[in-house]
């Protein structure tokens, strides 16, 4: 009996304190908010850590050499950066449970659709002044509406080093085959519109007994990827300042409505269930990031050309991506330090080749023509360079994780050929809406 | 069935080994091809019985589809180019088979590296889970000491907790520890932790049913309880073991949670994780060369299985498993 | 007294031996569950690094959360579909390989080869199969069958994790019940047999009995191991379509890694290990009336 109450004693004793250790943790943490400064010399060089969500060896290595070339100027500053591949599928897993951890990374690969929770959470701090100041910048070269998403209260909480046009690609051998006008014609005639895409695309998957149009990514579940196409009606999930639901708007039915006839009625877009892969030739077309044409090898004749018009004009669409500095990481003035570093004009140039720059000097068709071997200049020019002017972004919001899983579970219901599409968008707002004004 | 009343000779009760000292001995035929030593050969029922074993035989076929099916699609479409993947209806054999992804495989990553982390961490993790759940499994069976089964029932819950439920208190464990990118918590937490109790349960059901004279012998040979364990228990418990060591190899190797978290470094990664690096510049999977990482990883450890299956069955069979 | 030091010496190595396993589980199982405890009572936003005492919200929230309601429906759907598909299909496969056909060893391979392909990998393969023009409906439509749209109907979704989850894992379960089944001895079957008791009669009375201690340890595992489902239900359905297929584990996971709400992650979290806790304790406390040894 004795030695069962030493036993207790000490198990709790041991419990007590491992709880000790676990909890002296959570009162810790980072306050965050403020603007990174000029970054003090500290007591020995720095490791800096950057998590990113690809794994390419070419494009690791070219963030190293960057990088390396950084630590080589700045030898009392910093000693190493470590570039941290962490899976796309699990990147935000990963970054939440290091931050919750205690363990938060110098800087940060960041989605644009959590572009407005980390920016106003606080969790990363302003840039802008440390990149501003740094010598040969060219701050003012940086475009206004490329930074827009990153801004509050005139601070700049990450920089968006990848500005991605969305534009349709088109699997040209399919659509002639089909006896179909040529989309690039189509341009040029002033006649590219959503109605016409869908004929051909409907005409394609007929003749070919593949897919017409796919909007990549979508895939029945990322419905935020749909913007591309709703953009052409004017139409938005959430108002301007993000406080009422419009999926009930003319413009948003007539969108869906749009979308969910040319799936279930015309058979010119793969319905649920269906994979297709256009860069393995299953389809006439895909809407996507223009950086994608890396995956296009010669196994069939392609073309890409901009977004089509739909009733409310032609909009152009990116996808962006971010840098930001964590306040609660150990050195964030070094960090941001760096990050002037890492994206400088003459980095950025090199950067180009896989990340579209927000930078106005580099955003012309022979720069960008030179990091992009595939595309012909006119392409860049039409997709790129005037598809970055003027263009919005996927849809964001300050509560977009739970905005996004409430709304793929309501759209489920729109995803059947009988659906009633006013009904269901009905329901999405009133599942919304309480979110929208948390 | 009527033609079964005959006893089967070789099944005479008692001729069966019932101790524990013949426990690794394979009762007879108790595999194989049919050749069963029954005398049954003339008998009237024998077509009928043949019919209804071919149709057995037949089931088993169709039921193997679902298990083998998608495996063997995984092994040869790592021969297969990306389009030929991702056809929706899947191609038995590539038309064009070609090992190029191979040797992707271990160009774009330290494969070797990292296959070599998995393996010496499961090998790790197996040794110290033995340990620790033989000798607590023996423990709770075979000794008495106050708060053995409050004690039983604390380690118990190990084995009602998902690992998603603690992930976040663990990682700040490690991480104020610094042992963050190491492979440390890989193998002292599964080793320790909620995963080896599962173990410790398994030794301890095959424990309770060893004989109490096995112990009383060594005893009378002056052995004491740590004599008793290391030279009688332990050794005898072999077969419990590779149950034990079976489970805890797979569960280590497949780890793919723990790693994504607490690994952060190319070189350090384990396999589960590695298989997730095999990505284009956009983040789209290069699946041809996942599936050959994939079909890498998995192969060894079947043909171990198949080479080890009779071994583990006959283990298990043996274990207090079955009560 | 020479008896009573023999004894205390016996319970010192007692103690020693279980020393490790018992300390291990307080370090890394008791403790994390302690801090979660704690953490269910704060609202604890990773991201705003806020940690603030909340005490009891976080319970009381879950009262109200139709979400949350959602997931435990689903999650009861799936654990006794799985439950009971995995463990009949187990059993019966045991008792397959268990009658010296040509070729058991083959099968057995073949059967317990999904266990050792890593999970990702093999739900990958099935969410191929199962598109609404994949293999599956492929293979019906040659048999003039028009086959669902497996992971878009609420109903054939739940049905599709759960089956490729049970193929997953079955072959671990089969090995367990064939290890038993193997360990009943023949002769009490013979003499049986002998009294005339038919195929069904002598596994109902007989074999049953003899293998039910097995049976409630795979009932226990397949069951905890059912309310840990995730990455299927990641890869095959995203949790739909709606909410049909977001089980507990899933939803935990959606607050605390794609909402940042890990204070009430933690509160999930809790109100799962007590699901688990009391489902054990029932299958514990029942299997005197079923298991035929104590265990």
């Amino acid at each position: 009996m004795n030695s069962t109450t030493t036993r207790r004693t000490r198990a709790a004793a041991t419990g007590a304190a491992a709880v000790a250790a676990l909890l002296a943790l959570t009162a810790c943490g980072g306050d965050g908010q403020g603007a990174a400064g000029e970054p003090e010399t500290p007591d020995e060089p720095v490791d800096l850590r950057m998590t990113v969500w690809t794994a390419d060896e070419t494009q690791l290595a070219q963030f190293q050499e960057i990088a390396d070339a950084y630590v080589e100027a700045n030898p009392d500053l910093v000693s190493g950066v470590t570039f941290e591949p962490v899976p796309f599928e699990d990147y935000t897993t990963s970054l939440t449970t290091q931050l919750a951890g205690g363990n938060a990374p110098d800087l940060a690969w960041i989605l644009e659709s959590y572009a407005p929770e980390f920016v106003e959470s606080g969790a990363l701090v302003d840039v802008g002044p440390v990149l501003e100041q740094t010598e040969g910048y060219e701050y003012d070269d940086l475009l206004d509406s490329s930074l827009s998403l990153w801004q509050k209260d005139g601070g700049l909480y990450a920089y968006p080093f990848s500005n991605s046009p969305f534009g349709i690609f088109v699997n040209t051998d399919q659509v002639e085959a089909a006896g179909q006008e040529n989309p690039a014609d189509l341009v040029a005639a002033g006649d590219w519109t959503y109605d016409n895409a869908r004929d051909i695309a409907a005409a394609a998957a007929e003749k070919s007994g593949k897919q017409g149009l796919v909007v990549r990514d979508f895939d029945f579940q990322a419905w935020e990827n749909l913007s591309s196409v709703w953009d052409g009606w004017g139409a938005a999930p959430w108002s301007e300042d993000g406080t009422q639901c419009t999926f009930t708007d003319p413009a948003m039915v007539d969108a869906l409505t749009w979308i969910h006839d040319a799936t279930f009625t015309d058979g010119a877009m793969p319905g649920p269930g269906t994979t297709a892969d256009f860069f393995a030739g299953d389809a006439a077309m895909t809407i996507t990031q223009i950086s994608r044409a890396s995956s296009l090898d010669d196994s069939f004749a392609w073309d890409v050309v901009p977004l089509p018009a739909g009733p409310a004009g032609q909009q152009n669409v990116i996808g962006q991506a971010g840098i930001g500095v964590f306040a609660a990481g150990e050195h964030p003035d070094v960090a941001a330090d760096f990050l002037a570093w890492f994206t400088n004009p003459e980095n950025a140039a090199t950067l180009a080749a896989y990340f579209p720059p927000p930078r106005e000097s580099l955003l012309n068709a022979a720069d960008l023509a030179a990091a992009n071997p595939l595309l012909s200049e006119e392409q860049l020019q039409a997709v790129v360079v005037d598809g970055i002017q003027d263009a919005v972004t996927k849809p964001t919001h300050q509560n977009f994780a739970k905005l996004q899983e409430t709304v793929r579970a309501q759209l489920d219901g729109l995803w059947t050929a009988d659906a009633d599409v006013e009904a269901v968008l009905t329901d999405t707002c009133g599942a919304i809406q309480p979110l929208l004004e948390d | 069935m009527k033609s079964d009343v005959i006893p089967d000779p070789a099944v005479r009760p008692g001729v069966r080994p019932g101790t524990a000292g013949g426990h690794d001995e394979a009762p007879p035929a108790r595999d194989g091809d049919g050749g069963a030593p029954h005398r049954r050969a003339a008998r009237p029922g024998r077509s009928r019985r043949r019919w209804g074993r071919a149709g057995l035989v037949a089931l088993l076929v169709v039921v193997s589809v679902p298990f083998v099916f998608p495996t063997w699609w995984m092994a040869t479409s790592s021969l297969k180019p990306m389009s030929e993947i991702l056809r929706s209806v899947p191609t038995l054999w590539p038309q064009d088979p070609s090992f190029a992804a191979y040797g992707e495989v271990f160009r774009l990553q330290p494969f070797a590296q990292q296959y070599w982390n998995s393996l010496y961490i499961a090998v790790l993790v197996t040794a110290g889970t033995i340990l620790v759940s033989a000798m607590a499994g023996y423990a709770f069976a075979r000794i008495r000491f106050p708060g053995a089964n409050a004690l039983f029932l604390l380690v118990l819950v190990g084995l009602l907790v998902p690992s998603e439920v603690t992930i976040v208190p663990l990682f700040r464990m490690v991480n104020s520890l610094g042992l963050i990118d190491t492979h440390w918590p890989l193998v002292v937490i599964p080793v320790f932790g909620a995963p080896s109790v599962l173990a410790t349960f398994i030794m301890r059901q095959y424990f309770l049913g060893l004989p109490g004279e096995l112990e009383e012998a060594g005893r009378m040979d002056g052995l004491g309880r740590w004599g008793i364990f290391w030279r009688i228990a332990f050794p005898l418990s072999r077969s419990a073991l590779s149950a034990v060591a079976i489970f805890t190899f797979l569960k280590s190797w497949n780890l793919y949670l723990e790693p994504i978290v607490y690994l952060s470094s190319k070189d350090a990664f384990t396999l589960p994780q590695a298989l997730t690096q095999y990505v284009d510049a956009y983040g789209g999977p290069m699946w041809n060369v996942q599936l050959a990482a994939t079909t890498l990883t998995v192969l060894p450890v079947l043909a171990v299985f198949l080479v080890a299956q009779k071994q583990f069955v006959q283990g298990l069979a043996h274990t207090g498993l079955k009560g | 007294m020479p008896g009573s030091a023999l004894r205390r010496r016996d319970a010192a190595v007692g103690y020693t031996m279980v020393a490790p396993a018992v300390l291990g589980a307080v370090a890394f199982v008791v403790a994390p569950l302690v801090a979660v405890v704690w953490y269910s009572l704060h609202e604890w936003n990773v991201l705003a690094s806020t940690f603030t005492f909340t005490g009891g919200d976080n319970y009381a929230r879950m009262l109200e959360d139709p979400g949350l309601r959602d997931s435990l429906v689903a999650s009861l759907w799936f654990s006794v579909g799985l439950v009971v598909l995995n463990v009949t299909l187990a059993l019966g496969l045991a008792v397959l390989l268990n009658q010296r056909l040509p070729g058991t060893t083959t099968f057995r391979t073949f059967f317990f080869s999904p266990v050792v392909v890593s999970l990702v990998a093999w739900t990958i393969v099935w969410s191929f199969l199962l598109q609404a023009d994949g293999g599956i409906n492929g293979f019906l439509s040659t048999v003039g069958i028009d086959g669902p749209n497996w992971l878009r109907g609420e109903t054939t979704a739940m049905l599709s994790v759960i089956v490729v989850q049970v193929f997953k894992n079955v072959g671990l379960n089969m090995i367990l019940f064939l290890a038993a089944l193997q360990g009943v001895p023949e002769e009490i079957q013979e003499a049986a047999r002998i009294d005339g008791a038919g195929a069904w009669r002598r596994f109902r009375s007989i074999t049953l009995p003899l293998i039910s201690p097995t049976l409630l340890l795979v009932s226990i595992l397949t069951i905890v191991g059912s309310l840990e489902v995730f990455a299927q239900i990641a890869v095959l359905t995203g949790g739909g379509p709606g909410t049909s297929t977001t089980v507990l584990v899933y939803y935990l996971y959606q607050q605390a890694f794609r909402f940042n709400d890990f204070g009430y992650a933690s509160a999930v979290s809790v109100l799962l290990f007590v699901i688990v806790l009391v489902l054990t304790l029932v299958q514990w406390q029942t299997r005197k009336r079923w298991v035929f040894h104590e265990v």
